[in-house]
């Protein structure tokens, strides 16, 4: 019994000390000491950054605003220190082999992209300079028609300047995207000219719905708030038909499509045989009259 | 008395809240449950199975259909759609928040799974890897051909129900279905006396009745709502998408990253569970090449031998 | 046949005959009564059994999401299968003018409307919510082989029930005018009722026998559509070790030895109980042992094609459910089955020796309880072996073992089965007087007498 609640005591005082040292990571010296191959240009930055939305934002969340998922241990802010406090080896080195929830890159993220991915935490090194600043997004206004005609749809972008004046957007992305039930499916972007204008060529592939209406969304990038365009049921596109489903003469389906060849070779059968057994019921009836004759 | 009838008439009506609430919206849109606690206190369950305590005030009557309007529409399914689910298997690391979500959402005991995250291996020497299974939502499905009291059906929208206020409990579909994809309420259901009174919704077959089957439904009360399966959007590793193949998009429920279905499908050559059984699944698997996460299961016995 | 021609020869012939054969419903003793009160404790027991699984749900049998069909379906296949020996001894064998098979064939319905009475009543305790049986009737579905299933039990029965009551017509007015005080008045009601105030002119013998073949034309189809569409019950899903072309005739075949088996005990039982030696001949037993050879001859070349040829070929998932059978968890039940249902049966059977009553008799219990292995055989295995891993759930999901409410009704459906047999053999007459009678050369104007005494 003594020993029993010794064994107790020490799993209650190691266990939770396994978990610290679980939440200890540790790299191999020679894989942490590595150096970045990949320069810390704004160009690599940038492309980390695209990476690091697609790959590692559902769960470590948007650098900076501390929202990762909750995770038990919680995936590192990645201007954390926790994240902060790693070498540019120790980078590599996790995101490659992963541990725990967090993947093993290495399968699916190319050697180089992992180091751009390196170069995009770095950005938030206090030790570096910031290439890729995050300004406060800077407010915007979008107007955009659509010419159904020559299938393209026309934009003028705006934003406000310091004075509180709208003026023209120059040299700005502005997304196209269609407007599916979940989410925007991503059409393609196109960059406003000096006249803060644009036209987007709507892809002549595009498929609508049934009666050949799309809903396509303008947006400007993130670094401008600025409403969506929606443009609803534009009919720039073929139509598609929707094919039925539930149609006559399938076995699966209910009563009401059941196979006509099933429906009646049942009813001919049962029919025809309690036809007949009417029929033997009807002698019994039969026999009983006999008997008073 | 008083309490009584504003207690049954909550539960007709179901609830949503006020722009002021402490709660939001998405927690309480799909809640079907109310209970008067005192006077203007009410305990509501949500949707996740979560009950809470509201202000009455907070509360006003919202659209919940009578269980017979809510059969029929269950029956047609939402028009114009046609469901799909891509499974990528190798983002799988076996987290089983799909099959919480969805034991939450859906009222069922610790070991029934609509959804069920399986070790495979498919010969003796291949890699093994962890394998999400729902329902396959065949288009040629195997167990409702064989239901005897149309308990269980294909909607238009691809999805197959169940109404087990029908179901008389024969069993024969969870014998018809290839791909196990069926649970039965062999006991009470959990949290029997939680949902008590409740009015049935088909499309989320709660609340659960003994003596019937369940299985999964693509959550297909909240695609009336323009959400994601439960099972999907609490995936942290991206698993699934989930979409409308007439609109030919399928959403990612952990990025919310949309793309084009067929693309998605050609790209990693999907494929589709013992397609050679002709059943034709709605459920499509990216093979589980370069997969995310090692595998750290028991090394399974392939098929269970 | 042989004529008599004297009329005193006739009427004594016919006393004793009548005499023999309404032995067993004059019979008052302890031994009958005993006989019931364990039946109806038994029926009692298991209907208990029953109540709780209806208050508590299904989950108190071992039957879980993979195995959720249990001994429940096995049973109903079982019944079926002994059932359909009312189509062949007193229709087939009939219709091919055998004569031999005449007193036989009302043991045979006996047996038929028992085993498919019950098969009915096992199906609803099969259902997790028997309170909605009638659904199947308000929202029945055509194309589900439950309803085809519910539907060829329902005309079976009826078929049966009719084929068991119309030869009876006469004999039941050979009961109520011979039988007097020797039954209840109440007895004498039901028989003065049933048997339509039955005169016996050459008119209503005429109807008998029209009636009776039309019905026994009838009860072909039916009665190989009631086992054929049992089969597609299983057929007619994807599994493993079900999903057979061959499961119709298999089963048909199976059916005919399980029945042949069933009768050929019953008849030992009257013959010894009811002191029917003179009846239930030892050339019944012979000729009854030489048609269960022929249909377990039959019934073994199915068994050929059923395990030779996916096991010559052992796709993935059937070689799993083949394994198993031949070598694995259910390798003793499944060679025990083979081997005392079928091989030393077929073997022994050969021997004139082993076709006396008492042989006979040990030999077709051997072969029942292998036909109620092989129905468990055919109903389980394949179902603890989906396609799929089963994972992530009890360990009780994984292997099959019936609980005991499975067990108390499991017998509730045998005693009850014996107890229609035994209230229809306590009520009316095991083999057609009539008849017997008139192959004995007795004409039937002495049939309509009513004796002096």
């Amino acid at each position: 019994m003594y020993k029993r609640i010794n064994l107790f005591i020490a799993v209650l005082f190691v266990l939770p000390a396994f978990q610290v040292i679980g939440q200890d990571w540790v790299v191999p010296a020679e894989n942490s000491a590595i150096e970045n191959p990949q320069e810390y240009t704004l160009k690599n930055v940038k492309l980390g950054k695209d990476l690091y939305m697609v790959n590692c934002k559902s769960c470590h969340g948007d650098p900076g605003k501390n929202n990762p998922l909750p995770l038990v241990p919680v995936p590192p802010d990645v201007v954390s220190d926790q994240m902060q406090s790693n070498s540019v080896g120790d980078l590599y080195y996790k995101m490659s082999i992963g541990k725990g929830a967090m993947p093993q890159f290495e399968t699916t993220i190319s050697e180089d992209n992992r180091w751009r991915i390196v170069n995009f935490i770095m950005n938030y090194n206090s030790n570096r300079k910031q290439l890729l600043e995050d300004k406060p997004p800077v407010k915007a206004q979008l107007l955009a028609s659509i010419n159904e005609d020559d299938g393209t749809v026309n934009v003028f972008a705006e934003y406000e300047d310091k004075g509180g004046d709208y003026s023209k957007l120059v040299d700005v992305p502005v997304i196209f995207s269609l407007k599916k039930t979940f989410g925007n499916l991503e059409l393609g972007e196109c960059i406003t000219n000096e006249n803060g204008r644009s036209d987007f060529i709507i892809p002549g592939s595009l498929i609508g719905n049934e009666e050949g209406f799309v809903t396509i969304v303008v947006s400007l990038g993130e670094d401008y708030e600025a409403k969506d365009v929606i443009l609803e049921n534009a009919k720039i596109c073929m139509s598609k038909e929707v094919p039925k489903l539930i149609r006559q003469g399938v076995i699966w389906s209910t009563n009401d499509n059941l196979p006509m060849w099933l429906l009646l070779s049942y009813i001919g059968m049962v029919g025809g045989a309690w036809l007949a057994i009417g029929y033997v019921v009807f002698q019994i009836i039969k026999i009983r009259k006999y008997s008073k004759e | 008395m008083e309490k009584k009838t504003r207690r049954d008439f909550m539960k007709t009506l179901g609830v949503s809240i006020g722009a002021t609430g402490v709660l939001t919206s998405s927690l309480l849109s799909s809640c079907n449950r109310v209970e008067a606690v005192s006077g203007d206190k009410i305990k509501v369950l949500t949707a996740g199975g979560q009950l809470v305590e509201v202000d009455i005030s907070q509360l006003k009557p919202a659209e919940f259909p009578s269980l017979s309007e809510n059969q029929e529409r269950g029956r047609k399914g939402i028009p114009g759609k046609s469901w799909v689910m891509v499974i990528d298997l190798s983002k799988c690391r076996n987290a089983r928040e799909c099959m919480k979500a969805c034991q939450d959402h859906h009222q069922l005991r610790p070991e029934q799974h609509h959804i069920n995250v399986l070790q495979m291996q498919d010969a003796e020497h291949t890699a093994p890897y962890y394998m999400p299974k729902p329902c396959q939502h065949c288009d040629d499905p195997p167990c409702t051909k064989v239901c005897p009291v149309n308990a269980t059906f294909k909607r238009d929208d691809g999805i197959v129900l169940i109404d087990n206020e029908r179901c008389i409990g024969c069993r024969f579909c969870i014998a018809a279905c290839p791909y196990s994809a069926r649970v039965f309420n062999w006991f009470e259901p959990r949290d029997a006396e939680k949902y008590e009174g409740v009015t049935y919704n088909i499309e989320a077959n709660v609340p659960q009745k003994k003596g019937t089957i369940s299985k999964c439904l693509f959550s297909a009360d909240l695609l009336r709502e323009d959400k994601l399966p439960s099972c999907v959007s609490a995936c942290p590793n991206g698993v699934y998408w989930f979409g409308d193949r007439n609109e030919d998009a399928v959403t990612n429920g952990t990025t919310k990253e949309t793309v084009r279905f067929s693309e998605l499908i050609k790209d990693n050559a999907a494929y589709t569970l013992m397609e050679e059984l002709g059943t034709k699944p709605r459920v499509f698997y990216l093979p589980p090449k370069d997969r995310a996460f090692p595998f750290e299961g028991d090394a399974p016995d392939h098929h269970d031998a | 046949m042989n004529k008599i021609e004297s009329p005193e020869e006739s009427r004594k012939l016919l006393d004793k005959i009548f005499k023999d054969l309404t032995r067993s419903i004059v019979k008052k003793d302890e031994l009958t009564r005993f006989w019931f009160f364990i039946l109806l404790m038994f029926i009692g027991v298991g209907l208990w059994g029953w109540i709780i699984q209806v208050d508590r749900g299904l989950g108190v049998t071992g039957m879980r999401d993979y195995v959720s069909w249990g001994i429940y379906i096995a049973n109903f296949v079982f019944f079926v299968a002994v059932s359909l020996i009312g189509f062949l001894l007193s229709s087939a064998m009939h219709l091919l003018k055998i004569d031999w098979v005449k007193p036989v064939s009302r043991v045979a319905e006996q047996i038929a409307i028992a085993a498919v009475g019950l098969a009915g009543i096992i199906i609803v305790m099969d259902m997790g919510r028997p309170d909605r049986l009638l659904n199947v009737f308000l929202h029945g579905r055509f194309a589900s082989p439950i309803v085809w299933d519910l539907t060829v039990v329902t005309t079976y029965l009826t078929i049966s029930v009719l084929l068991f009551y119309i030869p009876l017509i006469p004999d039941l007015a050979l009961l109520r005018d011979r039988l007097g005080s020797q039954v209840p008045k109440w007895q004498l009601k039901v028989y003065s009722i049933l048997s339509l105030g039955w005169k016996g002119n050459p008119k209503q013998f005429k109807t008998v026998y029209h009636a009776m073949r039309v019905l026994m034309i009838l009860i072909i189809p039916v009665g190989l559509s009631i086992h054929t569409v049992t089969s597609w019950l299983f057929a007619s899903t994807l599994r493993a070790g079900w999903d057979s072309t061959i499961f119709g005739p298999y089963f048909v075949a199976g059916a005919f030895v399980a029945g042949t088996a069933a009768v050929i005990i019953v008849m030992y039982v009257y013959r010894v109980r009811h002191g029917l030696k003179d009846y239930f001949e030892d050339k019944h037993f012979n000729q009854m042992g030489k048609l269960l050879v022929f249909v377990s001859l039959l019934y073994l070349y199915f068994n050929v094609n059923e395990f030779l040829v996916p096991g010559y070929k052992m796709k993935l998932a059937e070689g799993i459910h083949l394994s198993n059978l031949f070598a694995g968890d259910y390798a003793p039940m499944f060679w025990f089955a083979q081997i005392f249902g079928l091989f030393i049966p077929i073997i022994l059977l050969l021997f004139k020796f082993f076709r006396k009553p008492l042989p006979i008799t040990i030999i077709s219990a051997f072969v029942l309880v292998s036909a109620w292995f092989k129905r468990y055989i055919i109903v389980i295995p394949t179902e603890e072996h989906p396609f799929l891993p089963i994972q992530n759930v009890p360990e009780n999901f994984h292997h099959y073992a019936p609980t005991s409410i499975e067990i108390m009704i499991m017998l509730f459906s045998f005693f009850a089965a014996i107890f229609i047999i035994s209230v229809l053999s306590k009520l009316f007459p095991v083999i057609t007087i009539w008849e017997y009678a008139e192959e004995k050369g007795i004409d039937k104007k002495y049939l309509s007498e009513t004796p002096k005494n």
